[in-house]
């Protein structure tokens, strides 16, 4: 690894994204209020309550859909990587969000003396036999629970004590937490006020998420392995200097194909430090660099430069017609494999 | 991600999508109807 890079430690980049998505919220939650009380001026304090509660409670799902819609877009389109890098802030921020919504919630049963009826609902409900009518609160919370546990583990110490397989399987819980949030909104609000704005938004957002995973999925789908087991890259210039292309292999593994100069190299697109997606790194220094936390590997052979002893996998790579190809089995970590075009 | 995260994340998505479609059709079908608006009291 090198000694000095700090991509996306806390930086100026990372403080200005954190700034914009501050001021984000503030203006979602702001104007929801505004326009909220203007339209239909709140008469007491619960009414206040529950302005607060909407307006926290849909902010916190537009961040949840915008959270799950990042991953496929980057893989999309490379001008989404930023967000990408910066996600877990974001994912705590929406978690903050959504904790000041379930407190309004209390806040309001308690304002109106009946924290009693908020605690039957709860526990002793009849309804969650029903389909209609299922206690939505406590699907909320369940995704409140999802959201805390993500954000409590969200920091590179949890990254490093859980392992990365660990971590990464833990937080695909988003996901299972996304869907719930989507039927407690579909069983609360949805039920309760009956414009139509509603279940369009909640569909909208629900199948914005789906599109976007099945087009990045399909995309990937695009570059497998042909039945030789060679994966055609591109003509060597439409891999840009000093970066990479990742292409898959029949068996999904992620390839990262680096050009340096006239050199090209093929490496995991996992990091031997914590799976960090190399591919999205760069060349520095005359080595490959991961772009989560700067650790470095040579391209010709995947190994880290002295004194460090990380090795990657490599991939051998031929240009046949001009194209630039990678042989989709990996190489032992360590190998030599990459080439040096012809001047 | 791992290869297994990969696997892992292509089987849970889909699934996930179909049964929350299906919630959503179903929240979304069921509704109760709108409360019938309240007509003025005829006058005596």
């Amino acid at each position: 690894m090198s000694v000095g890079f700090q991509a996306v430690q806390w930086n100026r980049k990372k403080l200005f994204y954190d700034g914009i998505l501050l001021a984000a919220v503030a203006l979602f939650i702001g104007t929801y209020m505004t326009v909220g009380a203007l339209r239909k001026p709140p008469a007491d304090m619960p009414a206040w309550i529950n302005l607060r509660i909407n307006a926290f409670g849909t902010c916190a799902f537009v961040m949840l859909t915008i959270i799950l819609m990042i991953g496929p877009a980057a893989r999309l389109d490379s001008r989404f990587l930023p967000l990408l890098y910066n996600r877990r802030h974001f994912g705590v921020l929406t978690f903050i969000v959504a904790l000041v919504h379930a407190v309004s919630v209390v806040d309001w049963f308690s304002a109106v003396g009946a924290m009693g009826d908020l605690l039957t609902e709860m526990t002793n409900n009849p309804k969650y036999m029903q389909f209609i009518g299922f206690p939505m609160k406590a699907l909320g919370l369940f995704g409140l629970t999802v959201m805390f546990l993500l954000a409590a583990t969200s920091h590179d110490f949890w990254l490093a004590f859980l392992t990365p397989r660990i971590w990464k399987a833990l937080h695909m819980a988003l996901y299972v937490a996304y869907g719930v949030l989507v039927m407690h909104v579909a069983l609360g609000v949805m039920q309760e006020d009956r414009r139509i704005f509603i279940p369009i938004l909640l569909g909208a957002s629900f199948a914005a998420v789906t599109l976007l995973h099945v087009a990045a999925a399909w995309r990937e789908r695009e570059t497998r392995a042909k039945s030789d087991g060679w994966i055609a890259v591109g003509p060597p210039e439409t891999i840009p200097d000093k970066c990479a292309l990742i292409v898959t292999a029949a068996d999904g593994e992620r390839i990262a194909v680096f050009r340096d100069g006239g050199q090209i190299g093929a490496l995991t697109n996992l990091c031997a430090h914590q799976n960090g997606p190399l591919g999205e790194g760069r060349i520095i220094d005359g080595c490959v660099t991961c772009p989560w936390h700067g650790y470095q590997y040579r391209l010709e052979d995947g190994c880290a430069p002295p004194p460090f002893t990380e090795k990657l996998a490599t991939y051998r790579v031929r240009l046949r017609n001009g194209v630039i190809e990678v042989d989709s089995t990996p190489l032992p970590p360590g190998t030599k494999a990459a080439i040096t075009l012809p001047a | 991600m791992t290869r297994g995260h990969r696997r892992f994340h292509r089987m849970l998505w889909p699934v996930l999508a179909v049964l929350v479609a299906l919630g959503f059709t179903m929240a979304l079908a069921l509704r109760p109807p709108p409360e019938p608006p309240v007509q003025a009291e005829p006058q005596k």
